[in-house]
C-alpha cells in the first residue's frame, strides 16, 4: 500500500464534506446538494458509502460495485445540474465532481491491482480500466467547457458532439464510404501488395538491391502535401487520386519490413534447406516468408493507420463535395467544429478497428511467433 | 551612489514621459488571405504613417488557407479582421458575435469562369456540368447561387456537380472543370497568364447575377463596442485604413510595390499585384467606408434565399452592422 492509496479515501472524505456544506451555484448561495429533493440525498448517501467502504480499503466486489455506482451518479449528478450553473459553478458542485473523481480513481486502481487472469471475466477486466479512464476524460472535457463557458467554436463539449454524431449518421456514412471504403482499402491493398512483389524481386535479383531500394528511401521522404495536389492533376478530384496518395504512402514500409524480414532466416535454417536441395522459392515459401510475417504484420499494421492520414490529409487538396477530408476542412471554414469532431471520432473508430483486424489476422497466423506465447 | 540613483530616476522619468506621448495604441489585424493588393490599402496606410498620425501601432497579420480569420478574432488572436459578410454572418449564427464596423469594398469581385467550348453560354446551361468551387467559408455565394437557380449540387444530370477547388486553376486548364471560381483581380489574371486568351471564356459576375455578396469588410467581436475607448480606436483605425485605399486608387504602381516589400513570402510577382491592383481599386471605389444598408439587405436576402439542405443563415440577423465607428471617424 502507498501512501497516496491511503489519502486518495480521505481526501474524498473532505471532498465529500466539502459538496455538502457548500453551495453549488455561486450566484445562489442557498443552493446547497442537500436542498436538492431525493436525487441529491441520495447521492450524498451514495458517496458516504463508497467513501466508507474505501477508508476501510476492503477489497471486495461490494466494495468495487458500490464504488462504480457512487462515482457514476455523482458525476451524472454534476452533469444533471452543469447547464444551469454554467459560468457560476459554486465550490460545492467542483467538491461533488473531484470527489466522484476520486472514488473512481480508487475503483481504478483496485480494478488495476486485480492479478490478470484467461477467460471472459479477464478480458472484460482488460476492457473496463480504460473504459472508465476514458469516460472519466470526456466528462471532465465537458465540465469544464461547460462551466467555463468556452466558445463553441474553438472546442465543443462532447455532448454536443455526440448530439451532431447521431444526427448525421447519413452524411458521415457517405463520408466513409468515399474516403475509407474506396480510396483507402484501394490504396492500401496496392501499396503493400506492390512493397511486398518489389521486396521480393530485390531479395531476387540483387542488383535491383543496391539500385532500387536507395530510390524507396526517395519515395519515403515525399511530403503527402506535396504530392497530393500532383495526383489530383493526374487521376482527377475524385476517389482514385486519393487512393495514389495511400498507395505512395503506405509502398515504403511495406518494402523495408519485407526485405528486412527475408533476411531474419538463421544461416543454420538456409544451410539446412540448402542440404534438402530445395529451390529457391520452395526455401521463400517453406521458410524466409513464415520468418518474414512478423515483419510484414508490422508494416500491414503501421500502413493501417497511415493509409487513413494520408487519404484525409489528401482530401484537403481537391475534392468532389463529399469525403472525410473534405468534410473536416469545409465545416472548420464554416465554423461548425462540432462537425469537425464528429468527423475525428469516426476517422479514429475506423483507423482502430482496421488496426485491431491487422492485428486479429497476425495473432491467428503467426501463433508460434515468442511474442504470443502465454 | 545617491546621486547616480537620483540621475537614474531623472532619465527613467524623462522616458518614460517621452514614451507616453509617443505611446502608440497596439491594433492587430488579421487578413483573410496572404499579402497582396487585395489588402493594398491597410499596407499603404502604415507605410505611409497614416496609421502612425493616428496614435496607432498596427500588426497586420496575413491569412492563409488554413486560416479562418473568424476563429482567430473568438480566439483572440485579433482585434479586427477583414472577412466575406456570408461567413461573417455564418460565425454570428454559431455564436461568434461578429459585426461589420466598415466595408471598404462597395463591390463584390467573385465571377464564375468558364471555358466558351464546354457550351454554356448562359447560367442555364450549368445543367449537368462540373464546377469548382472554394470551401472553407467561401461557398457561400455559389450555393446561393445555385439555389436561386433552383440547381441541385449534388450532381447528376439535372444538377451541377461540383468540386472543391484548391486554390489554383488548373481545373479549367486542365479540362477538369468546366467552370471555376475565380477573383477579378487574382484568378482571372492567373487563367489569362496560363495562356488561354480572354475570347475563348465566358465569365460571370455574381454582380451581374444579382447574387453579389459583400467581401472583405472590417469585422469585431461585439462586446468591445460597449468600450468607447475601443471605437475610438477603431475610428482611427478605419479612418487611416479609409485614407490608405483612396491613396492605393490614386498611386496603383507604388501601392502594388508597398504590396510587393511586404510580401515576406516573396511568392508574388510585381506585374501579377498591379493587375490586381488595378482590379481591385475598381472594386472599392465609391465608398466612403460606411456600410451601405442596401448592401447589406442584399447580402442578406441572397443567403437566406440559398437554403437548401445546410442553410448559410436560417434567420435575419439582428445587429451584424454598425455605423458606430465610420460616424465616430466622420466617414458619411
Amino acid at each position: 500500500m502507498s501512501s497516496r492509496g491511503h489519502l486518495q479515501p480521505w481526501l474524498a472524505f473532505l471532498g465529500l464534506f466539502a459538496a455538502v456544506a457548500l453551495p453549488l451555484d455561486a450566484a445562489d448561495p442557498a443552493r446547497l446538494l442537500s436542498r436538492e429533493g431525493a436525487a441529491g440525498w441520495s447521492i450524498i448517501l451514495l458517496l458516504a458509502l463508497a467513501t466508507y467502504a474505501a477508508v476501510k480499503a476492503e477489497r471486495s466486489a461490494v466494495t468495487a460495485i458500490l464504488l462504480a455506482v457512487a462515482a457514476h451518479a455523482g458525476a451524472w449528478y454534476a452533469l444533471e445540474i452543469l447547464p444551469s450553473v454554467a459560468g457560476h459553478t459554486g465550490p460545492g458542485f467542483w467538491a461533488l465532481l473531484f470527489t466522484s473523481w476520486l472514488l473512481a480513481w480508487r475503483l481504478v486502481s483496485q480494478l488495476a491491482a486485480i492479478k490478470p487472469r484467461g477467460g471472459l471475466g479477464g478480458f472484460l477486466l482488460k476492457l473496463v480500466v480504460p473504459l472508465i479512464f476514458g469516460i472519466w476524460v470526456l466528462i471532465f472535457w465537458e465540465v469544464i467547457v461547460v462551466a467555463f463557458q468556452v466558445p463553441r467554436v474553438l472546442i465543443p463539449p462532447p455532448s454536443a458532439v455526440w448530439a451532431k454524431l447521431t444526427s448525421s449518421i447519413p452524411i458521415l456514412a457517405a463520408d466513409f464510404r468515399q474516403t475509407f471504403l474506396k480510396a483507402v482499402i484501394a490504396g492500401y491493398a496496392i501499396g503493400c501488395g506492390a512493397g511486398f512483389l518489389v521486396a521480393i524481386l530485390v531479395d531476387r535479383i540483387p542488383f535491383l538491391q543496391r539500385g532500387l531500394l536507395p530510390v524507396g528511401n526517395l519515395v519515403s521522404a515525399l511530403p503527402i502535401i506535396g504530392i497530393a495536389p500532383i495526383m489530383v492533376m493526374w487521376f482527377g478530384f475524385d476517389w482514385p487520386s486519393k487512393a495514389a496518395v495511400v498507395v505512395v504512402a503506405t509502398f515504403f514500409p511495406m518494402l523495408v519490413n519485407t526485405v528486412t524480414g527475408l533476411a531474419a532466416s538463421q544461416p543454420m535454417q538456409r544451410d539446412l534447406m540448402r542440404t534438402y536441395a530445395a529451390s529457391y522459392w520452395q526455401s521463400l515459401f517453406k521458410l524466409r516468408l513464415p520468418e518474414a510475417l512478423p515483419f510484414i504484420f508490422n508494416a500491414l499494421k503501421i500502413n493501417s493507420t497511415l493509409a487513413l492520414i494520408a487519404a484525409i490529409v489528401a482530401e484537403f487538396f481537391g475534392t468532389p463535395i463529399v469525403g472525410m477530408g473534405f468534410r473536416i476542412s469545409t465545416e472548420v471554414g464554416r465554423m461548425n467544429i462540432d462537425m469537425v469532431w464528429a468527423e475525428i471520432a469516426v476517422a479514429a473508430l475506423a483507423g482502430s478497428v482496421f488496426y485491431g483486424v491487422i492485428a486479429l489476422i497476425e495473432r491467428a497466423s503467426t501463433f508460434w511467433h515468442p511474442s504470443f506465447r502465454t | 551612489m545617491k546621486k547616480l540613483m537620483i540621475g537614474a530616476l531623472a532619465v527613467a522619468a524623462g522616458l518614460m514621459t517621452s514614451v507616453s506621448a509617443q505611446a502608440a495604441d497596439p491594433l492587430t489585424l488579421q487578413l483573410k488571405w496572404v499579402t497582396q493588393a487585395q489588402f493594398a490599402g491597410y499596407y499603404v496606410a502604415k507605410e505611409k504613417g497614416f496609421y502612425e498620425e493616428e496614435g496607432l501601432d498596427v500588426t497586420i497579420k496575413p491569412g492563409g488557407p488554413d486560416i479562418a480569420p473568424e476563429q482567430v478574432i473568438a480566439g483572440g488572436g485579433a482585434d479586427v479582421i477583414t472577412t466575406w459578410m456570408p461567413a461573417a454572418l455564418a460565425s454570428r449564427e454559431k455564436g461568434v458575435p461578429l459585426v461589420n464596423i466598415a466595408q471598404p469594398y462597395k463591390k463584390s469581385g467573385m465571377m464564375l469562369t468558364c471555358r466558351k467550348d464546354t457550351g454554356i453560354k448562359s447560367p442555364d446551361d450549368f445543367k449537368g456540368k462540373t464546377l469548382g468551387v472554394w470551401f472553407y467559408g467561401n461557398e457561400y455565394p455559389f450555393l446561393a447561387w445555385m439555389a436561386k437557380l433552383g440547381l441541385s449540387t449534388e450532381g447528376g444530370p439535372n444538377g451541377v456537380t461540383v468540386l472543391k477547388q484548391g486554390f489554383n486553376v488548373d481545373p479549367l486548364i486542365q479540362k477538369q472543370a468546366d467552370c471555376i471560381s475565380t477573383m477579378t483581380y487574382n484568378e482571372f489574371g492567373q487563367v489569362l497568364d496560363a495562356g488561354i486568351p480572354e475570347s475563348e471564356l465566358i465569365v460571370f459576375k455574381y454582380e451581374d447575377q444579382g447574387v453579389a455578396t459583400l467581401e472583405d469588410g472590417l469585422y469585431v467581436m461585439e462586446d468591445k463596442l460597449k468600450d468607447p475607448a475601443f471605437v475610438d480606436k477603431m475610428a482611427k483605425f478605419v479612418r487611416a485604413s479609409m485614407k490608405g485605399w483612396a491613396y492605393a486608387r490614386d498611386n496603383t504602381e507604388e501601392a502594388a510595390k508597398i504590396v510587393l516589400d511586404n510580401d515576406e513570402t516573396g511568392a508574388q510577382t510585381e506585374a501579377h499585384q498591379k493587375f490586381m491592383m488595378g482590379e481591385v481599386n475598381k472594386l472599392t471605389e465609391g465608398t466612403s467606408g460606411a456600410l451601405a444598408e442596401a448592401d447589406y439587405k442584399r447580402t442578406v436576402q441572397t443567403l437566406l434565399a440559398a437554403g437548401g439542405e445546410a442553410p448559410v443563415i436560417t434567420k435575419e440577423p439582428t445587429g451584424a452592422w454598425t455605423h458606430t465607428v465610420t460616424d465616430a471617424a466622420g466617414l458619411k
